[in-house]
């Protein structure tokens, strides 16, 4: 049996935290402070777990291939990085940019070859992105490493294939990675890692 | 009596427990009322002072900033300003809400409880986050498209194009009515990959338009990609087809002053206001297959007109005998009788639902010149009649739930009655709870209430060079100058939400 005045309370009670809860506000974190943070995917973009994955899939592929044993006879050719083409459904250009300074990094430290990086180079840049943007093939892609000066280019594009189906979406993500050489425009190198999120 | 020794049975103080969470919870203005100051400021011609209002709303200082806190109406007030920032040609802020607000309606979608569902029908119409309707998911898509291209951001616009076509095949596959209003993003989504180079997917895109569509002016593109692409269809064939016979027959004599007078989907889009020059379909059909030839990439100019504005839900109360009628498919038998009962008993009179509001915006007529001469606009969907259309079919479920709240207030009213053993406390108690619960009913009258009444489409080629392009639209006038290279190409966009 209750009585109006403990109903009274206890509604207040009640209703002051589930509004106290209602209105938390979010907080800062850091990732090593909050097990796991870093692991749980947000949504079906790529994030930095995803990008590692496949671009380490790439990068351990090309170091093992012949296009390296070839750099190794050469006389540590000069190799620029271009940008990654998005051919996905998903925005995640900038993703992609940032993986160009992985690449070179992953590129200075083997040893093979000298990098010369196009962020020295913005007007380049912003050129090679907007022609990435219309329509362009490999020519075009063999003509801006001779611009550049640069004897071979590493560039690459991701792919989606999306569905949506009763209440669920799936992502599949591929990634490929290409060595081209600027003198004859022929792929040296070439791989695809591949990868898949989704909304369950 | 004292109160404070007056029996309460436990069933009551459940009752009065789910009438202050709603309250708490749900009892606040809908989302019509909150937004109504910022149209008002779109139909006095004032979209920086609506922008204002709506950043106001989201608790941000700027267009700048994206909110950083989600609440139930937040990802509709952000494609509210998406529009208005359309409009103030800030097409790079435009885009950004567009897309967060892409990415907000899919999670949501997909993450919408079965608590929500049961709160619609005990507490409140608006309850849960917002779940876009199949429309204006398409048109998120669409129109972001528009400010891709519009900024000549092409892997934008593509990205933009794959999302739309997704939404489109699902819609499609599940024979959703609203896979109709995918015709001007079918068509974009074909300029985009055409201008890429990617030639095949363009013309799947131009095929799709056509389902939907009546697209005179995709004569000379597909003409010029079926020369180099290899992509075919029964629609492209009989555009062609099509265009050649109207070519044949113009040109005869007899035939010189035929007019078809079907180009225009929406018949208003594209006549000239001074009556100066009706342009006849055919004509300008030949005129553009004699410039898109296989040969050359056409030089060419594409304007996207976004004018007026769809009708916004807002809150009306209709008596409960005329719901009764409307939503009587939706009702099952058992809570029709108990509707009934209480109608007649006088319990309650009156239902209040999401309408649409009346159309009392002027549409006015839109007009293009290109270097002076006025050119014939192609009308390429009326959202306006289309947002009316897919509401009507929904209408009769929302009366219904309406209606299932009102029962489930008399019914949650008579318990609390019959839950305390004294007649007079127990009348407040029944009034108390079902005033509290009809307080914290709102109407649902969230939609995208910034989506342009009408888009409409001019798709010229032109001779490489400088040329000036001249857009008005609801009183609003447009001049661009623009200078292009032997097969370059041009979008110019203007939105008037007004």
């Amino acid at each position: 049996m209750f009585t109006i005045k403990r109903i009274t309370i206890l509604g207040a009670l009640v209703g002051a935290s589930l509004f106290a809860s209602a209105c938390g506000s979010p907080r800062a974190v850091r990732g090593e402070d909050v097990a796991g943070l870093d692991d749980q995917a947000m949504g079906t973009g790529l994030d930095q777990r995803d990008l590692k994955k496949l671009l380490s899939e790439n990068m351990t592929a090309m170091q093992s291939s012949a296009v390296v044993k070839r750099w190794e006879g050469e006389d540590s050719p000069i190799v620029s990085v271009l940008p990654i083409r998005n051919e996905t459904s998903e925005h995640i250009e900038s993703a992609l940019d940032a993986l160009i300074s992985d690449i070179e990094t992953t590129l200075v430290n083997g040893g093979h070859v000298t990098v010369k990086s196009l962020e020295q180079q913005p007007q380049m840049m912003a050129l090679v992105k907007q022609q990435q943007g219309e329509a362009y093939d490999q020519g075009t892609v063999a003509n801006w490493g001779k611009q550049l000066g640069v004897q071979y280019v590493v560039t690459g594009k991701v792919f989606t294939t999306d569905e949506k189906f009763d209440g669920e979406r799936r992502v599949q993500y591929y990634m490929f990675i290409q060595v081209l050489e600027v003198a004859t425009g022929a792929i040296r190198f070439q791989n695809k890692a591949e990868l898949t999120k989704a909304i369950i | 009596m004292n109160s404070q020794l007056l029996i309460v049975r436990p069933s009551s103080q459940r009752v009065y427990l789910l009438c202050a969470v709603a309250l708490l919870f749900f009892g606040c203005a809908g989302h019509s009322a909150k937004t109504l100051q910022a149209r008002a400021a779109l139909d006095a011609g004032t979209p920086e002072k609506a922008v204002a209002l709506l950043n106001k709303e989201l608790k941000v200082k700027s267009s700048a900033e994206l909110p950083t806190k989600e609440k139930k109406d937040t990802t509709l007030l952000v494609l509210d300003r998406a529009m208005i920032l359309q409009q103030l040609a800030d097409y790079k802020n435009s885009s950004r809400d567009l897309q967060y607000s892409d990415k907000s309606i899919e999670i949501l979608d997909l993450s919408r409880k079965a608590t929500d569902e049961i709160g619609k029908y005990l507490f409140s119409d608006d309850v849960g986050p917002y779940k876009a309707p199949p429309y204006e998911k398409l048109m998120i898509n669409t129109v972001n498209m528009m400010n891709y291209i519009t900024i000549r951001q092409l892997s934008g616009a593509r990205v933009e194009a794959r999302r739309f076509s997704i939404l489109r095949k699902y819609l499609k596959d599940n024979n959703n009515s609203a896979v109709t209003m995918g015709a001007p993003g079918s068509y974009l989504a074909g300029f985009v990959f055409e201008k890429s180079g990617k030639t095949d997917e363009a013309l799947r895109y131009y095929d799709e338009a056509l389902e939907h569509g009546d697209f005179k002016s995709l004569v000379g593109p597909v003409r010029y990609l079926q020369g180099i692409g290899s992509y075919s269809s029964d629609r492209l064939t009989a555009l062609l087809q099509h265009a050649a016979a109207s070519s044949a027959t113009d040109n005869s004599p007899e035939a010189t002053q035929a007019t078809e007078g079907t180009e225009n989907m929406t018949p208003e889009a594209g006549a000239d206001p001074s009556g100066t020059n009706s342009t006849a379909e055919s004509t300008a059909a030949t005129d553009e297959l004699a410039k898109f030839s296989i040969a050359n990439r056409p030089t060419e100019i594409l304007v996207i007109l976004n004018y007026g504005r769809v009708p916004a839900k807002i809150a009306k109360r209709i008596p409960i005998g005329l719901a009764l009628t409307l939503g009587t498919l939706y009702f099952s038998p058992s809570m029709g009788k108990q509707a009934s009962q209480l109608a007649a008993q006088g319990l309650v009179t009156w239902i209040n639902f999401p309408d649409l509001e009346p159309e009392t915006r002027k549409i006015l007529t839109p007009s293009v010149k290109l270097d002076g001469q006025y050119q014939t606009l192609e009308g390429a969907l009326n959202v306006a009649d289309e947002t009316r259309a897919q509401y009507e079919e929904e209408k009769g479920k929302i009366i219904a739930s309406a209606g299932i709240r009102m029962v489930t207030r008399a019914a949650i009213g008579q318990g609390a009655k019959a839950a305390i053993n004294d007649p007079i406390w127990g009348l407040v108690a029944s009034l108390g709870s079902q005033a509290a619960l009809a307080a914290a009913d709102t109407p649902d009258t969230r939609s995208w209430a910034t989506l342009p009444a009408r888009i409409a489409f001019l798709r010229i080629p032109v001779t490489p060079g400088k040329h000036q392009v001249e857009v008005q639209a609801q009183g609003q006038t447009m001049v661009i100058d623009v200078d292009l290279k032997p097969g370059g190409w041009k979008a110019v966009m203007l939105t008037v939400l007004r």
